[in-house]
């Protein structure tokens, strides 16, 4: 039951009208039969796993908050069983993420070992959402542990937390203290919210069916036959697959945030037009800002503040100077979050390579620092003006380009081909010559596409100022009416859909 | 104490006027490699050790609420 299937919006209806019409403390009971409802829908196999997860973390922190010390003397006596519970819940999530993340390799590898038909061994069982889940309730473990948030005592309603349905394919991941108090609320309806959320689904649904999966197509086309293609095309279809996974993501939390909207509900915002950024490191803080902020605050502070790291940094400065110790400081934590951050969206080689490379530009920016400044005023460049800001926008976005090369073929071996055909067989006659129309999508189609592009554009150039949603509630009622039926009517004419298309996958379900 | 806290933030980050808000993460003056190179730098001078429960805007957001953390941890 995707976000994109006709037995979604009856499910959808139907949620509303219980949810609205059933007395008001009922709504959550609702919403979490609709969950599981929801979450069934992808097989009934993969339910276990998350009833585990719930359970483990659920129990973990009640008994983290049970440890309490009598005195000050088993105060540490007390934070000491208050860690092994912590750790040892902890790895048990790790353990099922990484069953989920590699459990059919190890698997394979057995059977290979064993000389077993690799066809008649049975695979892992993908647990949908286990990356996103997991890592909510890492935090919720993380937050207890540090006394930052109180341990849930009803175990159905941290089930709630955990399986709410609008975010357990594609998350945001979020936090205990932020969505479960929502979901303990009664909501009474709100013709203003319905409104809002349904437009925000529409903006979704735009992004996802009109342009994420038309753009899909060319690329997909592309990246499939890179031997016959020109190193124009495949820079172009990876510009386009950058645009691509944009949408998709973002049309899918637009979608999930809309339909929260109209429970009466706010999930954490995961995107703030990230190719607005400046660098690679702004990029980060409006790309996935909930799995930025997760790394932030459990991996990458705890990290960076650990005495151990603090003790290096002091060494190195007092051997080679304040700034050398400072960077031990970004270089050492850095490091470890941006490697987790590519395994954590895959176990493949390629994930890891695009982990580091992220990694490496950030640390580098941050470093050297000084040395950038100092270059920018020996080329005399006026960093105030606004081509400047383009310039470094353009470029954030091609930094994330390269890092779509680097995943987008499957394997390094892959990427490297592209690399070498952008850099020795370019051809940039191909662009216009009227072969970029055989790429999957015909004349109009692409034309379309690039119409939308830009619809886009514009749009986000508006919101970075004032919500549009704000604006065109404010403006006359023609207009307004004009505007979101336009919005409706693009969708369902020119959405990739129907008998002969099937809607592709949201991209990071695979994560 | 505050005075310290504020001489040596300076020197450490001379960019940054830390008196210039009470505010300073909410309003986005510190970020998070900022906030590390200052619990270091903290640790260094006053030989203290800040755990992950101090790290909330409160402590973070004025010179004020840093001097006090330290303080705090100075007496432990």
């Amino acid at each position: 039951m995707a976000f994109t299937e006709l037995s979604f919006f009856v499910f959808a209806a139907c949620l509303v009208l219980f949810y609205y019409l059933l007395p008001a403390k009922m709504q959550w009971i609702v919403l979490l039969t609709g969950s599981v409802i929801f979450y069934v829908s992808y097989g009934a196999e993969k339910l276990p796993f998350l009833l585990a997860a719930a359970g483990i973390a659920w129990w973990a922190a009640l008994r983290m908050e049970k440890i309490r010390p009598d005195g000050p003397e088993s105060r540490a006596l007390a934070r000491k069983k208050q860690k092994k519970v912590l750790l040892g819940a902890g790895a048990l999530l790790v353990l099922l993420l990484l069953y989920a993340k590699v459990g059919t390799w190890v698997i394979q590898s057995f059977a290979a070992l064993l000389r077993l038909d690799a066809d008649s061994v049975p695979q892992a069982i993908l647990a949908l959402g286990v990356s996103y889940y997991t890592f909510s309730m890492l935090g919720y473990l993380a937050d207890v542990y540090y006394g930052k948030e109180k341990a849930e005592t009803n175990f159905l309603r941290f089930l709630l937390f955990a399986i709410y349905f609008p975010k357990i394919l594609q998350g945001p991941i979020s936090r205990h203290k932020f969505l479960a108090p929502q979901l303990k609320e009664t909501h009474r309806f709100c013709y203003e919210a319905f409104c809002f959320g349904f437009q925000l689904m529409l903006w979704g649904y735009f992004k996802k069916l009109v342009i994420a999966d038309r753009l899909a197509m060319l690329v997909n086309y592309v990246f499939d036959n890179v031997e016959t293609q020109t190193g124009a095309h495949l820079l172009m279809a990876a510009c386009f697959s950058a645009v691509q996974l944009y949408c998709d993501f973002s049309g899918c939390m637009d979608i999930a945030g809309g339909f929260s909207q109209i429970l009466g509900l706010k999930l954490e915002p995961n995107f703030n037009h990230p190719f607005f950024s400046r660098s690679a490191a702004e990029f980060w803080r409006r790309w996935h800002i909930t799995l930025g902020t997760w790394f932030k605050d459990y991996v990458y502070m705890p990290l960076a503040i650990s005495p151990r790291v603090i003790r290096i940094s002091k060494k190195v400065r007092e051997t080679c100077g304040a700034r050398a110790g400072k960077a031990v400081m970004t270089v050492l934590p850095l490091s470890v979050v941006w490697v987790l951050t590519g395994l954590w969206h895959s176990t493949e080689w390629n994930y890891v390579v695009w982990g580091v490379y992220w990694g490496t530009l950030i640390i580098c920016a941050n470093v050297f620092a000084p040395e950038l400044k100092k270059l920018t005023g020996f080329l005399h460049i006026n960093t105030k003006t606004e081509s400047w800001k383009i310039f470094q926008m353009v470029r954030t976005f091609f930094l994330f380009v390269v890092g779509r090369i680097l995943t987008v073929p499957g394997t390094l071996h892959g990427s490297a081909e592209v690399f070498k055909k952008i850099f020795f067989d370019f051809q940039p006659g191909s662009l216009f010559d009227g072969s970029v129309y055989s790429l999957e999508l015909d004349r109009a189609n692409f034309h379309l596409a690039l119409v939308c592009i830009f619809v886009l554009w514009a749009v986000s150039m508006l919101q970075e100022k004032k919500p549009v949603r704000q604006r065109l509630a404010e403006s006359n009622v023609v207009f307004r009416w004009a505007a979101w039926y336009a919005l409706l009517f693009s969708i369902v004419i020119f959405g990739v859909y129907g008998p002969e298309f099937s809607a592709a996958a949201f991209v990071y379900m695979n994560f | 104490m505050e005075e310290k806290v504020l001489a040596l933030l300076t020197s450490e980050f001379p960019d940054i006027d830390f008196t210039a808000s009470d505010a300073l993460v909410d309003d986005g003056i510190l970020d998070s490699l900022t906030i590390t190179g200052i619990i270091a730098a903290l640790s260094m001078e006053f030989n203290i050790t800040i755990p992950y429960e101090e790290i909330i805007e409160e402590n973070f957001n004025s010179v004020a609420g840093l001097a006090r953390m330290v303080q705090k941890l100075s007496n432990v």
